[in-house]
Formats: structure tokens, C-alpha cells, sequence
């Protein structure tokens, strides 16, 4: 377990506990302070107050390369020098042989490491290329060696901080399925940071959600979803951005799923007269940009859905999905 | 930010270099200011006369002649300098393999010390075994660096010219590779003639580089010093005596300490100014990149 | 504006021994909204450096309105282009930037200044004709970009390649929309470059699917959703793509993994895939009937759970996708989370939307 006492990303002190052996999404829009976070954990800046406790052994005053902490980036970090193999097994030299660069001259060293290389090599799918270089890799490709470059580190804590985000769609689709089943397996503390709550979903055991540099909610993404404590919460557990509105000076919110162009009979629903704006899809989903009383919202809607701009639209939901925050301030 | 924890202890890691700083710059400098105010006739003797030595030395039309001939030789070199080092840079090719020669080729001239360099062309434009002097005087054209100032200045332009062209060069080629070939593409595309590209594309980008080619060959030519002594010694006359060989003949050759000593910190401050002037001008110019590249 | 026609258009590096571009015919329309859709290494910058006039093909020759330009130098195409990132004369003004173009053909500066501020309006860049480059967002500097392309009337052909890369996730749709709006009043032929299925979907007429140089598909995008030529062009339309299965056709019947899915009339005996949305199937619990019972019953392939994915809830309940395993494949499909991984489950799908590919290419 990973324990963050009186830290402070820039908003005031807080604490969290990251649930050891599972994985952590980490979810906040860019300047939440997730990455600030990410290398508070790592070491690579002083939390200048607070403490960071690994399994009960307070690290905060240690130094990176003390800490049993394994970072991935966003971009994709390898030695351009090294083959595939080698940069798998640098790692393990480096804590053979307490670092350096004599490590990386020595030779291939024992039977087990290149059981282990060859191992980690075949669950990224990266044996047909143990000799190529990082360069002559493709993008996924090379992120995934820098995720194995962190697993053969072998530490109690992998941090990866949103690694996906430099990837093509389609890769990135590809790359997130096997993720969490790769994950799981080692048994480490994971900690991954995201823009994107599809990631809470598919591969958190639980979400902590931040908001201008301080946690708003965590738990489970189910239960994030929801019952969120606030707009701020509902807002970054939707993708797109939850649909605001007021209503008897209370704070509402509809989120884009629940919208349809159809009501459902069987319900009662509510009642949205807008005006569409713009529709984009991706085949499977249609997205629909309208504007309601001022406010910018977008249905999600199943299927291709055809709206022309500017049309007048009515949009049904569920009355029970939608959500009240009484007291709640505008976030 | 709140809650961080702040101390002074760096100041003690500072400590090694403000020590550094002072023995090897501060301390000369103030001897020198010290100089400037005194008349000195031996080590025992010396009267506190104040501002007296720089009263004179701005009075002094020896110094004048030598400060508008060295602002005079400054901005030729650079108007030549600099278009010419653009021209240079522009037509190297981009990313061949032959382009690494050619800028070894290129920086060959800098690489050569100053001396030499006025021995080579001392030899080089002689009017009775040079091959330039001789040559241009085989065509007809009476040519004579040592007697004719206008001659002197000639030579004296070409050889720094030569000198320092290559490092006009080698910065604007660094600027104009760090220019996406896109920019090219959407001028192409937009009809752009080759100055409309150059104006619009290529010197909005070189601006910052070209900041510090002006401030460097600004700078340098207002110190020079050994190539002109070596070819001209200041000659004819004090045709080509610029400010620091003007101060070397005060301060060594005719020892008057004081008077070399005012004029050394005058000469330190036109050229602090000058510094100063173009830092403002680069670090503006610096703020306005950032945005843009955000 | 023209209308494009590619003919038999083929490009290859001369030190390497296959096409970057096989023989690729295409005809767009004049004013139509096209785009081309494909992964990297698919072919997609030559096509565009091909049509621009940066590269010269191999073979095969373009046509603006029937005209052969295949030997025309970029300027005297008529073609614009905006880039992935905003390319701009930063030493310039707005307007001043707006009217470059106008100026090099031979635009009186009244003229081309009451165009640029035309454009500008159009694209409501108006307040920020005066502004510099450096003062605006990337947005707007993009914006700018593609007020430079659409500035002058007699261009032929807009090219855009990957327009919206810079611009922030949350607001693409409105430069996006900002694009179509202004591409329907002028009447522009633009063609679309991207390797995101939902820009393309979203901004064009016709899509055309680009993949390993060759052209897999032209059309709409509902045709490229339900009834995809090819594989990849259903791998790459919808999010995930189309499940993709090996199967069998025995006898006028479709199987998958043993169990029979639905009829294949007219089809002959052999191996074939099998393609269906994760939308078109359903995974329901089964209760655990005997694999022979199972296999008597059309439409019921006896699955084991492997995965789900929570992405919503609908009516309170969890939805979005499950993922199974069918012998070596990975299938996902798109429904009320009602199942656990590990359980045991019966994949159903709609009979009529089942799709069946051979070498690639859909033959029913």
C-alpha cells in the first residue's frame, strides 16, 4: 500500500491511500496536478512537506533510484541506443550490479535473466523484434517496451502517466485492452494517470479524481459514476463533459449517455428542447453539439445519428438520471 | 505556491564562485578605476587628481579620431558581414550528406589564429610579391596598402571580412535549419516569390540568431586589436589605429598610467553599453518567441 | 472549384520495390467534402504531396475539370493546403497574412484587402484582423491557417491534412464545424486527410479507406459502417472496429467455432470470416446447456466471458463492452454489462447483419 499523508499539490494538504496490488486511475484534466503527483511518488520532487509511506516505511526522503518506484511517460522513453533486449534487461543489470554504466557494457549475464527478458518480451508481444533497436520500433511498439522497461524493474510501484496519449486511435484502442491483464499480473501498485474516464473504467480498480490540484472523489469507477459528490466529480467521470443546467437555483446535470432523440414509454422522462449545433461520429456513437438555454451540452447518442445545424431538437432522459447537486457551486 | 520549505543554505554553494569572480574580475577592474583618478610619477608618488585624466582623454582629439574610425570599421564590417553570411548560409544545401564538409570547410578561417591571419594577409595583399597586391597592380591599378589609406582600409575590410563571415554563416545556417519544410510548402503553395519567401518565412525565424551574430561581430570588432597591428601597425599615419591600439600606445609605450587607465574603463563602458543595448533587444525579441511557440 | 479525377495514379520511390501508391482511380465531385482515411504508412502524405504538386507520380495522371495538371508545378495548380499545425507568416498581420495569397495573383491591395476581411468575417476572425500571430491560440492561428487557404476564389482544391491535430480535444468539433460551414457556403472541393475515423465520418460527403496504397473503398459513411468491401475498412470504421472471426460455410450455412450462425445462401463450401459489430451481437448468461444441445439451436455460440467494460449506465444499469474469446479471437460486444468474466455465456447475433469476407474482400 502506498500512503500519501498531508501532501500538498498546490491546493492545500490532503491524504490518499493507494490500494496495494491494484490499479489506481488517476483522473484529472491537464494542470490537475497529476503529473506532479506522479513524480512526488517517484522521488524526482521533494513533497516539501507531508510524508510518502511504502508498506509502512516512510520514502519521502528518499531518492528516486532508493525508491521502489517505476515511472512510464507520456512520450515514449527508451535507451535509443540499446537493442530491444538489452533495454529489457538493463534494469535487472542495473540493480545486479547497483547501476552505471557498467552495467550496461556487461555482458548478458546469467540463464535467468534471459528467461526473464524473454518472458516480459512475449507478453508485449515484442519477441519478433529483441534485436531492433527502439527506432526501427512503431509507436506502440515502443511504448510498450517502455512499459516492460518498468516491470523489469520489478519495483512495488509502477507509475505511468498518461501513456497512451501519443498513440494513433486505433493503436491505442489495441494497446488498452491488453493493458490491465498485464498489469494485474505483476502484482505491483499501479498507479496511471488519465484524461479520460473510458481508462477509469477499463482498467481501474479504483479512480481517484483530482481537480485543481486537489482530490474531489475516489472509489470505485462504478460507483464514482454514479453517485458523484459534485458537479466537479460528475464532470470528469463523463466523457464528453456532463451537461450543465439550473433549476430552481439548483445545480443540475444530464450526463451525454442518458440523452436520446427517443423517449422510452415505459419511463418518466424529461424533457430538453434545444438546438443542435453540430454532430460528429465515429460510427458506432454519434456525438451532438447543441446548445440549451445558453448552456453548451452533447448527447451521446447510439448509432449514426443524422442532425442538421441549427435544427430544433428534443431531447429525452430518464427523470432519475438526472443528477441534483443542492448547494453544489458552479465548477 | 504554499507550504514549501525554503532556505538559504545554496548561498554556501555560490560562496566558490563569487570568490572566483572577485580575484579574477572585480578586483583588477577596481585597480584599474583606482589608476584613473591618480597621477602616478613612481610607486611612492602618486596625487589623487579625480575626474582630471577623463576630462582629458574625452578632450582628447587623438581619442575621438580613433573612437569614429572604430564605430566607422564596426558597422562596415557588419553591413558587409552579415548579408553576405545569410547569402552563404542560404546556399548550402539542407541535410545532404556533403553538407557537414562544407560547414567544416566554412568554419576553416575561424579556426585560424588572429595573428596568422594578419601575416596572411600582409604577404597576400604586398604590392610587390602578394598575389593580390601584385596582381591587382599588374591590371594597371596603382595599389599600395602601406602608403594609402584608403588602400589600408580596403585590406583591412577584405581580411576581417574572410575572417569572420563563416560565423554569420555557420549561426544564420543553424537558424534556417530549425525552419520546417512546411513553411516552404505553404509559401510555395501561396504563390510566394524567393525574396517574399526569404522576407516572410526565412527572417522572421533568423531574427534571434541574427541578434547574436550582430552582438557578437559587434563586440569583436570593436576589441580588435592583433590583426591590424600585424598588418598595418595602425598605419599609414593613424589611418587605421582603432581603440585598442590606441590604448596599447599609451599604456605600454609611452607608460602614462593614468590617462590609459581612464580611457580603459571608458573603453569598458561603450562597450558595456553596446552589451547591454543588445541584450534588451535579444530578450525582448526572446519573450515574443515564447509565445508564439505556445 | 474543380472536379478531381485520378486516373490509374501510381507512385514509387526509385530505390524501393513496391508502390507507396498502386494504381488509384478516384473521381470527386466539384464542392464535395472528401476524405481520406488511414493509418500511418498507408499512403495518405504521398497521395496529398501527389495531388499538391510536391511530388510528380510514377505513372497516371490527375485532372482539375478535366484539365491533365499531373505536370503542373504547385503554384500554377490552384491548390491550397492547411496543415497539421498552424503555418503562418508570424511577422505579419492577420489581414495582411489573409491577403499574401491575393497579392502574389496579381490582387490590387484594395481588393485584396476587402477579400481578406471577407474571408475573415466568414470565419468570424474579424475582431482579430489586426492581431499578430504571436497574440492568438492555436485555435484561432489555425483558423488563420485556413482562412489562407480559402482566401482566394479561383482555387481549384483544398487540401487538409489533419487540420485539427493542435487544436485542444474539448473544441475540435467547433473549428471542425467552423470548417464544414465555410466549405458549404463556398462551394469547396476539399479532401480531408486524417487517420481518425471520427473526423472523417464526421466532415465528409465520401470517405475513401486508404490502406497499404490502394484505395479499399469509396463511399458515404452509413455504407462504410454497414456494409464495408473490405476488412480493414471494417477493422478501421467504428469504435472498437468490426469483430472479425474465422468461420466455415458447409453446406449454404455459416459457422463459427462449430456452432452454426446463419444461413450463407449462394455461398461455396470453405473457410471464409465472419464480420459483425459489437452493436449487432449479444452475450447473454446462459444458463449451462450441454454444448450438443447448444449447437442444434441457430444463432447460439456457447462463449466463455473474458472481459467487460463499463462505459456508461443505461436505465441504472451498467453498459458497454464484452469481451470474449472465440477460439484465438478476441470479440467484443456492446450491451448491458449482465454477465461476469468467467461465467459462461451464448453469443447471439442479428442473423441479417452478418457479413462474410474472403481474402479480405465481403463477399455477402
Amino acid at each position: 500500500m502506498l500512503e500519501l499523508h498531508d501532501i500538498d499539490l498546490g491546493a492545500g494538504p490532503f491524504d490518499h491511500a493507494f490500494p496495494g496490488g491494484a490499479i489506481t486511475v488517476v483522473l484529472g484534466r491537464n494542470r490537475s496536478g497529476k503529473t506532479h503527483l506522479c513524480r512526488l511518488v517517484a522521488g524526482l520532487v521533494s513533497p516539501g512537506q507531508g510524508t510518502v509511506r511504502l508498506d509502512g516505511t516512510d520514502i519521502s526522503s528518499w531518492s528516486p533510484g532508493r525508491r521502489s518506484v517505476a515511472m512510464v511517460y507520456q512520450s515514449f522513453v527508451n535507451y535509443p541506443n540499446l537493442s530491444v533486449y538489452d533495454n529489457l534487461a538493463a534494469p535487472m543489470r542495473a540493480r545486479r550490479r547497483g547501476g552505471g554504466i557498467r552495467a550496461r557494457i556487461a555482458g548478458r549475464g546469467d540463464a535467468r535473466m534471459d528467461i526473464r527478458v524473454r518472458e516480459l518480451a512475449d507478453r508485449l508481444g515484442l519477441t519478433p523484434y529483441l534485436a531492433r533497436l527502439p527506432s526501427e520500433l512503431s509507436g506502440g511498439q515502443q511504448q510498450r517496451l517502455a512499459i516492460g522497461r518498468a516491470l523489469a524493474k520489478q519495483a512495488r510501484v509502477l507509475v505511468l502517466d498518461e501513456p497512451l496519449v501519443n498513440l494513433d486511435y486505433k493503436l491505442r484502442e489495441a494497446l488498452e485492452q491488453q493493458l490491465r491483464e498485464l498489469l494485474l499480473s505483476t502484482g505491483v501498485t499501479v498507479i496511471y494517470t488519465s484524461s479520460d474516464p473510458r481508462d477509469a473504467f477499463s482498467l481501474g480498480d479504483e479512480v481517484l479524481l483530482l481537480d485543481r490540484r486537489q482530490p474531489v472523489q475516489h472509489g470505485t469507477p462504478l460507483a464514482v459514476y454514479q453517485h458523484p459528490d459534485s458537479l466537479a466529480a460528475a464532470d470528469l467521470m463523463s466523457d464528453p463533459g456532463i451537461n450543465r443546467f439550473v433549476e430552481d437555483d439548483i445545480h443540475c446535470a444530464v450526463r451525454p449517455e442518458h440523452l436520446s432523440l427517443a423517449a422510452d414509454p415505459e419511463r418518466p422522462q424529461r424533457r430538453f428542447e434545444v438546438a443542435a449545433l453540430d454532430v460528429e461520429t465515429n460510427g458506432s456513437e454519434t456525438y451532438l453539439h447543441a446548445d440549451y438555454l445558453g448552456h453548451p451540452w452533447i448527447a451521446r447518442l447510439v448509432g449514426l445519428a443524422r442532425v442538421r445545424s441549427g435544427q430544433a431538437v428534443t431531447l429525452y432522459a430518464p427523470a432519475d438520471a438526472v443528477l441534483r447537486f443542492p448547494g453544489s457551486a458552479d465548477g | 505556491m504554499s507550504g514549501r520549505r525554503y532556505d538559504n543554505r545554496a548561498w554556501l554553494g555560490v560562496l566558490p564562485v563569487l570568490l572566483i569572480v572577485a580575484f579574477s574580475a572585480v578586483i583588477p577592474l577596481m585597480t584599474v578605476v583606482n589608476y584613473s583618478v591618480q597621477d602616478i610619477f613612481d610607486m611612492s608618488t602618486r596625487v589623487f587628481v579625480g575626474f582630471d585624466w577623463y576630462r582629458d582623454t574625452l578632450r582628447d582629439p587623438r581619442f575621438i579620431d580613433a573612437l569614429l574610425r572604430q564605430i566607422g570599421f564596426s558597422l562596415l564590417v557588419l553591413s558587409v558581414e552579415l548579408p553576405l553570411g545569410i547569402l552563404v548560409a542560404r546556399s548550402l544545401p539542407r541535410a545532404s550528406p556533403r553538407t557537414g564538409l562544407l560547414l567544416v570547410l566554412i568554419a576553416i578561417p575561424l579556426l585560424v589564429p588572429w595573428n596568422v591571419v594578419g601575416t596572411i594577409w600582409q604577404l597576400f595583399a604586398r604590392p610587390d610579391i602578394g598575389a593580390l597586391g601584385a596582381a591587382v597592380n599588374a591590371l594597371g591599378i596603382p595599389f599600395n596598402y602601406t602608403a594609402e589609406p584608403l588602400h589600408a582600409w580596403i585590406v583591412l575590410l577584405m581580411m576581417d571580412v574572410w575572417h569572420w563571415t563563416s560565423l554569420v554563416a555557420l549561426l544564420a545556417y543553424s537558424g534556417l535549419a530549425s525552419i520546417q519544410n512546411l513553411y516552404y510548402q505553404a509559401a510555395e503553395l501561396d504563390g510566394a516569390g524567393r525574396w517574399q519567401t526569404f522576407r516572410l518565412v526565412e527572417l522572421p525565424r533568423l531574427k534571434a540568431v541574427l541578434m547574436i551574430a550582430v552582438l557578437l561581430r559587434l563586440m569583436d570588432s570593436f576589441m580588435i586589436y592583433t590583426e591590424p597591428f600585424v598588418l598595418t601597425g595602425g598605419g599609414p599615419g593613424d589611418s587605421t589605429t582603432f581603440l585598442s591600439q590606441h590604448l596599447t600606445t599609451m599604456a605600454v609605450g609611452q607608460f602614462d598610467l593614468g590617462p590609459a587607465a581612464a580611457f580603459s574603463v571608458l573603453y569598458f563602458l561603450v562597450i558595456l553599453l553596446l552589451c547591454w543595448l543588445f541584450y534588451t533587444a535579444v530578450m525582448r525579441d526572446r519573450d515574443g518567441a515564447d509565445v508564439d511557440a505556445n | 472549384m474543380a472536379e478531381i479525377t485520378l486516373e490509374g495514379l501510381r507512385f514509387r520511390y526509385p530505390d524501393n520495390p513496391m508502390d507507396t501508391l498502386e494504381a488509384l482511380d478516384l473521381r470527386i465531385a466539384s464542392g464535395e467534402a472528401h476524405a481520406l482515411l488511414g493509418g500511418s504508412g498507408a499512403g495518405k502524405t504521398t497521395l496529398l504531396n501527389l495531388l499538391s504538386g510536391l511530388q510528380t507520380p510514377t505513372s497516371g495522371c490527375i485532372r482539375f475539370d478535366g484539365r491533365d495538371v499531373t505536370a503542373l508545378a504547385p503554384r500554377q495548380r490552384k491548390v491550397a493546403q492547411v496543415f497539421q499545425f498552424p503555418v503562418l507568416y508570424e511577422s505579419l498581420s492577420v489581414a495582411a497574412m489573409l491577403a499574401v495569397p491575393l497579392r502574389n495573383h496579381g490582387w490590387s491591395r484594395r481588393d485584396a484587402a476587402r477579400r481578406a476581411a471577407e474571408i475573415a468575417a466568414r470565419l468570424d476572425l474579424a475582431p482579430l484582423l489586426n492581431a499578430r500571430s504571436g497574440d492568438l491560440s492555436l485555435y484561432q492561428k489555425q483558423l488563420v491557417a485556413i482562412g489562407r487557404a480559402l482566401v482566394r476564389p479561383d482555387i481549384s482544391l483544398v487540401l487538409l491534412d489533419e487540420p485539427l491535430t493542435a487544436v485542444a480535444p474539448a473544441i475540435k468539433w467547433q473549428l471542425r464545424r467552423v470548417l464544414k460551414t465555410a466549405q458549404a457556403e463556398l462551394g469547396a472541393t476539399m479532401i480531408y486527410v486524417t487517420h481518425d475515423q471520427t473526423e472523417a465520418l464526421t466532415f465528409a460527403e465520401r470517405i475513401s479507406v486508404l490502406h497499404a496504397g490502394r484505395v479499399l473503398q469509396t463511399a458515404d459513411p452509413e455504407t462504410l459502417y454497414e456494409a464495408p468491401s473490405h476488412e480493414q475498412v471494417a477493422h478501421f470504421i467504428g469504435s472498437p472496429g468490426m469483430n472479425l472471426v474465422p468461420g466455415e460455410i458447409t453446406a449454404g450455412r455459416l459457422w463459427l467455432a462449430g456452432h452454426p450462425l446463419g444461413g450463407a445462401p449462394g455461398l461455396t463450401d470453405g473457410a471464409c470470416t465472419i464480420g459483425f459489430r459489437p452493436e449487432w451481437a449479444r452475450v447473454s448468461a446462459a444458463p449451462a446447456v450441454s454444448p450438443a444441445a447448444a449447437g442444434t439451436s441457430i444463432g447460439g455460440v456457447p462463449v466463455t466471458v473474458d472481459a467487460v467494460r463499463v462505459l456508461g449506465t443505461r436505465l441504472q444499469q451498467p453498459e458497454g463492452l464484452v469481451g470474449i474469446r472465440v477460439g484465438t479471437t478476441h470479440v467484443y460486444t456492446r450491451q448491458p454489462i449482465d454477465v461476469a468474466p468467467g461465467c459462461p455465456g451464448m453469443l447471439h447475433v442479428r442473423p441479417e447483419r452478418l457479413l462474410v469476407f474472403r481474402d479480405g474482400a465481403r463477399v455477402a
